[in-house]
């Protein structure tokens, strides 16, 4: 699988405008100095990768898991974001229930909607229409 | 959210708190189950690691995510080392040397040297080596 060298870095623009958001408008930030955080932030994606697939190994398997990560950080003394990970993780996984939520309630309203199409034989049509039969 | 239990007055205790205590709007990194990195492209680089056999999507997600702390941490770290009113370089290459847990960015962003200072290294070594014969 070829892969562009590029596709191995983290897009500059976007950790650019990352860099400028946390920093008061007045402190300005050297080309070199951004260049250099993109590597750095790309190279911590890979040390973060090896030290969290080390934790899954150690424990006989084969995905790494979101605990994996957060063990990792410990690991790398980065004790001090295991916190706001653990939030941002609850927050997401509280994401994803509520979207699984969403479609399976579609789900069951198009599920309805499809038994209340005419030509479909049930009990509340029969009875509406020997209401309405006029003789 | 609690701190840990550390002295509050160091520069990189400071930083991690600004990092964490910031008034954060909704669509913050910090607070936001939404990220600002491309998922797409962390997990590219995270299958170039060797080894790796199965990325659960919450790994993805909390990797991105701490990418996306490092990022910010970083920064206000270099700014803190530095002057406040601008980020150089050097300011970075100060804190990969000072930082224990910046060690693995030492090849990435080595410290600086003048030119002069390492023709005048490269002497020195010279010399040492004549004094081995």
């Amino acid at each position: 699988m070829a892969e562009k060298p590029e596709d191995l870095h983290l897009p500059t623009t976007i950790v650019t405008k990352m860099i400028k958001d946390c920093l008061p408008t007045t402190c300005k930030v050297s080309k070199e100095a951004n260049i250099a955080i993109a590597k750095a932030a790309s190279v911590f994606v890979l040390y973060a990768t090896a030290s969290a697939n080390s934790v899954a190994q150690k424990s006989s398997r084969k995905t790494i898991t979101g605990s994996d990560v957060v063990t990792a950080m410990g690991e790398m003394e980065f004790d001090k974001f295991v916190r706001p990970l653990e939030n941002s993780l609850a927050i997401w996984r509280r994401g994803q229930q509520e979207k699984k939520d969403l479609a399976a309630k579609k789900k069951a309203i198009a599920t309805a909607m499809k038994d209340d199409e005419p030509g479909t034989v049930d009990e509340d049509n029969q009875s509406v229409q020997s209401v309405i039969q006029i003789d | 959210m609690t701190d840990a239990p550390s002295t509050p007055t160091s520069p990189d205790n400071a930083a991690l708190k600004m990092v964490s205590n910031t008034p954060i709007m909704s669509s913050s990194p910090l607070r936001s189950k939404d990220v600002l990195l491309p998922l797409a492209r962390v997990k590219t680089i995270m299958k170039s690691s060797p080894d790796v056999e199965n990325i659960g999507q919450e790994s993805l997600f909390l990797i991105t995510k701490a990418t996306e702390l490092f990022i910010m941490y970083l920064t206000k770290l270099s700014q803190r080392y530095g002057n406040d009113q601008e980020v150089e370089y050097s300011d970075l290459a100060a804190v990969v040397e000072r930082k224990d847990s910046m060690e693995f960015l030492q090849d990435i962003v080595p410290r600086k040297i003048k030119y002069q200072e390492f023709l005048k290294m490269m002497e020195e070594e010279k010399d040492e080596e004549t004094d081995l014969f």
